[in-house]
């Protein structure tokens, strides 16, 4: 079987698989409920089996794609530090199945060898397009797929982590399964809403939402990501707006679909440059019907004379410089066409070779900083955070999606997906808005006291990390770290669910002591903690996020010690160290206040039980997978487990042209150094002994203070509080953002809707129809009474009195009696006789 | 000087008597069955006066369809009502009165009417003797197919017999309908009413 | 003006006149037949009656013995009584049909009775 054509059939059903499962489920569920008929309970239960069947199915093609279609055609290599990835690209090359490579393997070889610092070329993928949209012009909007290891290994991720979200909301969703009173909403009358369950509904909305993301992870251009991008952002609006009667929740759904509208904005920006100087949206060379590749935008801007290493093309630098080349065409004269082609072609080759290579480099930094515009809003960076931890309205296991593999994960994976779209400028941005996203976050998670919330400004942090480390250069980890992250924060999400479940409580203050009830949930939860914080011991194992965390602070110091001499690049090192610290902190915080100590309210203590069995499975899979997702498999597993690890597979899957350092253009002191640089043995010594130890110091200092706050509470939390009484408000308060934001735009936004409401529409327009209107009435009046009312009125009515009168005189008449009427007709016929001869006699004579 | 008898005009003077007496008996008789007796002869002696003006084949129809057929209807509508006290029924005098002085008035202006044209006086033997004798019942036949032997210029009556044939199937089929036998009387709600 | 005497009757041939008064005579005792009579089946012998008095006059106008041949109606006049005999037939049928209907339901045959539409 040929694995250019089997795997994208393969994850074609499996992505189609959640879609099917919506369609049923809206067909058989929602269109009668919308028809009138009420569906019963004991029939909604269906709609979960078959969700969950679909994406159980789902996780096991994409699990036979990675395993037995991907993996055997592409095995991995060991991550070997210098020449591996060189190596590796080559024995890619040769069994790799793809058509549409437009550089014979031996070219790009000699290239890379008169670079200085080798580069990689395109990772193996296999592209193409399964239904055309519609074709405007050179514009083509397909349905297509970019099947790369990224993409098989996110399939996969996202399958699991779906699944067992299906699976645990089987339990947690119980309640929708009778006729349900939502204690958190209060009609008018004082009393709680009462409605109907709507299981049904939850599950077809998780389908959706499942087969959204997985449209991202497989689609194979820009306008399919964006058509999916925006599918994730209305799944999103109705799962946490699910319990749609809350006020609560009503809002934050609206918050998190507009505040994403905002990012989108910039990623329509990015999406238009992309278009109008590419002319394609495509990631991959996409071969045409006549059998010529047409270069995708990757291969466009890395191209192998440049020794793959990003730069503008022809037609950005043409844009940039067309007072140039006008100026070029005036002096050449000539005005026919090929000459002025032939003009234009020296002058931006000119133009490229002047000065640096700053031609068209505003360009290409508008494009990534547009596309990475909407990833922070996705992914809730920094200006745009406000709306996830609102979306905690939401059911839990919705919050475990959004938090983990869907909604978030896409901001990250996109940004992962067009890193050879980033200059090193863009870079910086990114890197500098992850750094203060992830502070950010750390320090507001430290005081709240909303279980969910906590885990909300955690996820928030986390991704700050995350970018931080895609902006330093490191592409391998911080994709690493997006799917340990959605191992343990999905687990880290089920278990507060499991909690919440058990005392109807969100609030940390209401717990305690909880392990000895609900032990799963408390020990998994602790995996999950260790997990996030990293622990490990360093060099060796520990849990998932002990090693990716390792690699992005790898990373972090890497950029320091290459950007050494500017002034600020210690802060991208510095700050995530204490985050780091922080994160560790918080979360030990959220298990002692919930788990350990004494329980805090008996009566909820009381009530607290062991979730059902469906719930706490999906737990103890989550806590494995968050334990063991940073591991390898050695080189002589067998078959495709060979060297099998998550970072081995991001290896393999690394764009084209990013192995390479970025220097900056405009920035000419930037440098993002490579990810392998830290790797080297030479840099064991001053990057990855001091970044291990950092980064373990920072847990373990993080625990350790929880521990000595929250367990043994030697040092008074509240005391602490009140020390440090500024910082305690400027967290508790979350750095007044919300305020902040209703202060410089909604306010405004209100008050100029306001005065346009007042003066424009009230009275300027009101003004004008209620002029014409009261015209109109004044003429209608004069109608009414003079014409209708006087004339017509009259002359009806008195038409009508006549007849009625005519009617009543000749009732009499009408005796009934069929014998007088035959004497009337004689009697008549006479008369008429008589008339007429008297008539005649009368006129015309004798 | 005395002129013999002219024959036809004896026999119409003959059967225009027994018309017209059978008519007003039946007019004066209270009794429906005696009605119905004199009825058919009045209408035989006017199918005598048909034979008498030329039209042989009216003058059989009007003995076949008038008296075989429809007075047999009408005796049958005499019998399926006739309890006693229907047999005959009085009318008041004063409406006789003024039904007799109505109908005398009637028949006066009819008969100065009839009599006011002289051409309509009649022609003389001679000219009577001239016209030659013809059966009709072929040009009827002819004209009710469409085509006028008689006098060419002049239109059929296919059309008209068309919507008369349809016409009288329509009316068998509604007089059937109407007269099928109800084995309810309580279906009409207008019985109760004197 | 030739006398309408009864010596003149016999020894002349009628003319159209002739038949229209016995017409006329018909056509009287029919109407008077349905001014007069209670019973319902009277009143369709008045109309019988009524129809026959017509036949007559259309007979007359028709017949080619009655008048100058350039004056007569022809066939058209036999035709038209075909026709009202016919039209009479039918007429019976459904009148008989009417006065049957009318005696099942109220039980009587009297016409003045019928008087449900009076105003």
């Amino acid at each position: 079987m040929d694995v250019a054509t089997t795997l994208p059939k393969l994850l074609m059903i499996a992505w189609l698989l959640p879609l099917a499962s919506f369609a049923i489920t809206s067909l058989g569920y929602s269109v009668p409920q919308f028809l009138g008929i009420r569906v019963r309970y004991s029939t909604q239960v269906y709609a979960a089996y078959i969700a969950i069947g679909a994406i159980v199915l789902g996780f096991v093609l994409s699990c036979i794609a990675l395993f037995g279609c991907w993996l055997p055609a592409h095995p991995l290599t060991a991550a070997s530090h210098e020449g591996g990835e060189h190596a590796a690209a080559q024995e890619h090359a040769t069994t790799s199945p793809s058509l549409f490579r437009y550089v014979a393997q031996h070219e790009a070889q000699e290239a890379a060898s008169h670079a200085e610092e080798h580069n990689n070329e395109a990772p193996p993928y296999i592209t193409g397009d399964w239904y055309a949209l519609g074709i405007f012009g050179k514009l083509r909007l397909t349905i297509g797929y970019y099947i790369d290891t990224l993409t098989v290994t996110m399939f996969a991720m996202v399958t699991l982590i779906a699944s067992c979200v299906h699976i645990y909301a089987f339990g947690y969703m119980h309640d929708e399964l009778h006729d349900y009173t939502d204690h958190e909403v209060h009609l008018a009358d004082g009393e709680h809403l009462h409605r109907r369950g709507r299981f049904h509904r939850f599950f077809q909305y998780l389908s959706l939402f499942s087969f959204s993301m997985l449209g991202i992870c497989i689609s194979g251009n820009f306008a399919m990501t964006f058509v999916f991008w925006e599918l994730v952002g209305i799944c999103s609006y109705f799962l946490i707006g699910f319990y749609i009667e809350r006020q609560s929740a009503s809002t934050a759904a609206n918050k998190a679909f507009i505040v994403n509208r905002i990012g989108d904005f910039g990623m329509l920006i990015g999406l238009m440059t992309i278009w109008s100087t590419l002319g394609t949206f495509n990631f991959g060379d996409m071969k045409a019907a006549d059998g010529t590749v047409v270069p995708g935008v990757f291969s466009q801007l890395h191209r192998p004379e440049n020794h793959y290493r990003i730069a503008p093309t022809d037609s950005m630098i043409a844009f940039e410089g067309r007072n140039q080349i006008a100026e070029a065409i005036r002096k050449a004269g000539s005005t026919e066409p090929v000459a002025m082609e032939a003009t234009v072609k020296a002058e931006v080759a000119r133009l490229r070779a002047e000065d640096g290579t700053k031609w068209g480099h505003l360009l290409l930094f508008v494009a990534g900083v547009g596309i990475f515009c909407g990833c922070v809003g996705k992914s809730a960076q920094f200006p745009l955070h406000v709306w996830l931890p609102d979306a905690m309205e939401g059911p839990t296991p919705v919050s475990a999606l959004v938090h983990s593999a869907t909604m978030v994960a896409a901001g990250v994976f996109l940004v992962g997906r067009s890193y050879p779209l980033f200059s090193a400028e863009a870079l910086l941005v990114i890197a500098v808005v992850g750094c203060i996203t992830l502070f950010i976050a750390a320090t507001i998670a430290v005081t709240q006291y909303d279980i969910k919330r906590v885990l909300a400004y955690s996820t928030v942090s986390q991704l700050g990390f995350m970018m931080l480390a895609l902006g330093l250069g490191g592409w391998v980890a911080g994709l690493f770290h997006l799917i340990t992250h959605a191992f343990f924060k999905s687990l880290l999400f089920l278990c507060s669910g499991s909690v919440i479940h058990a005392v109807h409580s969100n609030d940390m203050r209401h717990m305690g002591g909880l392990r000895k009830k609900m032990p799963i949930t408390a020990y998994t939860m602790l995996v999950g903690c260790l997990a996030i914080a990293g622990v490990g011991v360093p060099f060796l194992a520990g849990f998932s996020g002990f090693h990716s965390k390792d690699a992005i602070v790898e990373q972090a110091l890497s950029h320091w010690h290459h950007n050494w001499a500017d002034g600020f690049s210690w802060l991208l090192f510095v700050v995530p160290v204490f985050s780091a610290a922080l994160t560790a902190f918080y979360m030990f915080r959220l298990w002692y206040l919930t788990f350990a100590g004494e329980p805090q309210d008996h009566h909820r203590f009381d009530h607290a039980h062991e979730s059902p069995r469906s719930m706490t499975g999906p737990l103890v899979l989550l806590a494995v997978f968050a334990v063991i997702a940073g591991w390898g498999l050695p080189s002589f597993a067998p078959g495709p487990f060979a060297n099998f690890s998550i970072p081995n597979l991001l290896e393999q899957a690394r764009p084209i042209g990013t192995l390479a350092s970025k220097p900056g253009v405009y920035l000419s002191d930037l440098f993002i150094p490579s990810e392998h640089i830290a790797h080297a043995p030479e840099m064991f010594r001053p990057i990855k002994l001091p970044a291990g130890l950092a980064a373990i110091t920072a847990a373990i200092v993080g625990i350790f203070l929880a521990t000595v706050i929250y367990l043994w509470k030697s040092v008074s939390a509240a005391k602490l509080a009140a020390a440090m009484q500024p910082l305690y408000q400027l967290s508790w308060h979350k750095w007044w953002f919300d305020e902040l934001y209703d202060f410089i735009f909604v306010r405004p936004v209100h008050a100029i809707s306001a005065f346009i409401a007042q003066v424009m529409d009230r009275g300027l327009i009101d003004g004008i129809i209620h002029t014409l209107a009261w015209i109109a009435r004044g003429c209608a009046m004069v109608v009414s009474t003079g014409g209708d009312r006087w004339v017509i009125d009259n002359v009806v009515d008195t038409f009508a009195e006549k007849t009625w009168n005519l009617g009543l005189s000749l009732r009499s008449l009408q005796t009934g009696r069929l014998r007088q009427y035959v004497m009337f007709i004689v009697v008549c016929t006479i008369v008429l006789f008589i008339v007429a001869s008297v008539w005649r006699i009368a006129v015309a004579g004798p | 000087m005395e002129d013999p008898i002219y024959w036809p005009s004896f026999f119409f003077l003959l059967f225009s008597a027994i018309a017209c007496a059978f008519a007003v008996a039946v007019v004066v008789t209270p009794n429906v069955v005696r009605m119905a007796f004199y009825l058919v002869l009045s209408l035989a002696a006017t199918a005598g006066l048909f034979f008498l003006a030329g039209a042989d084949f009216v003058g059989a129809m009007q003995i076949m369809i008038y008296v075989g057929g429809t007075l047999v209807l009408l005796i049958f509508g005499v019998m399926l009502t006739s309890q006693d006290r229907f047999i005959s029924m009085k009318t008041s005098n004063f409406e006789l009165g003024m039904a007799t002085g109505v109908g005398v008035c009637l028949f006066i202006l009819l008969a100065v009417a009839a009599r006011s044209i002289p051409e309509w006086h009649g022609l003389t033997a001679q000219q009577v003797a001239e016209i030659p004798l013809e059966p009709t019942a072929a040009p009827l036949g002819m004209g009710l197919l469409g085509a006028r032997v008689d006098s060419p210029d002049r239109s059929g009556y296919l059309l008209i017999f068309e919507i008369i044939s349809v016409h009288l199937l329509v009316v068998l089929v509604g007089a059937a309908y109407l007269a099928r036998a109800r084995r309810s009387r309580s279906g009409f709600s207008l019985t109760s009413d004197g | 003006m030739t006398q309408l005497t009864l010596a003149s009757i016999l020894t002349q041939p009628v003319g159209v006149s002739h038949y229209l008064i016995v017409g006329a005579v018909l056509f009287v005792c029919g109407a008077l037949c349905m001014a007069t009579k209670r019973n319902a089946l009277g009143v369709l012998m008045g109309i019988e009656l009524v129809l026959n008095g017509a036949n007559l006059n259309f007979i007359a106008f028709g017949s080619p013995y009655l008048r100058k041949a350039s004056e007569t109606m022809g066939l058209d006049g036999q035709l038209m009584s075909l026709f009202v005999i016919v039209l009479a037939a039918a007429e019976a049928a459904v009148a008989l049909a009417i006065a049957l209907n009318f005696y099942n339901s109220f039980n009587t045959i009297d016409v003045d009775r019928a008087d449900q539409l009076q105003g």
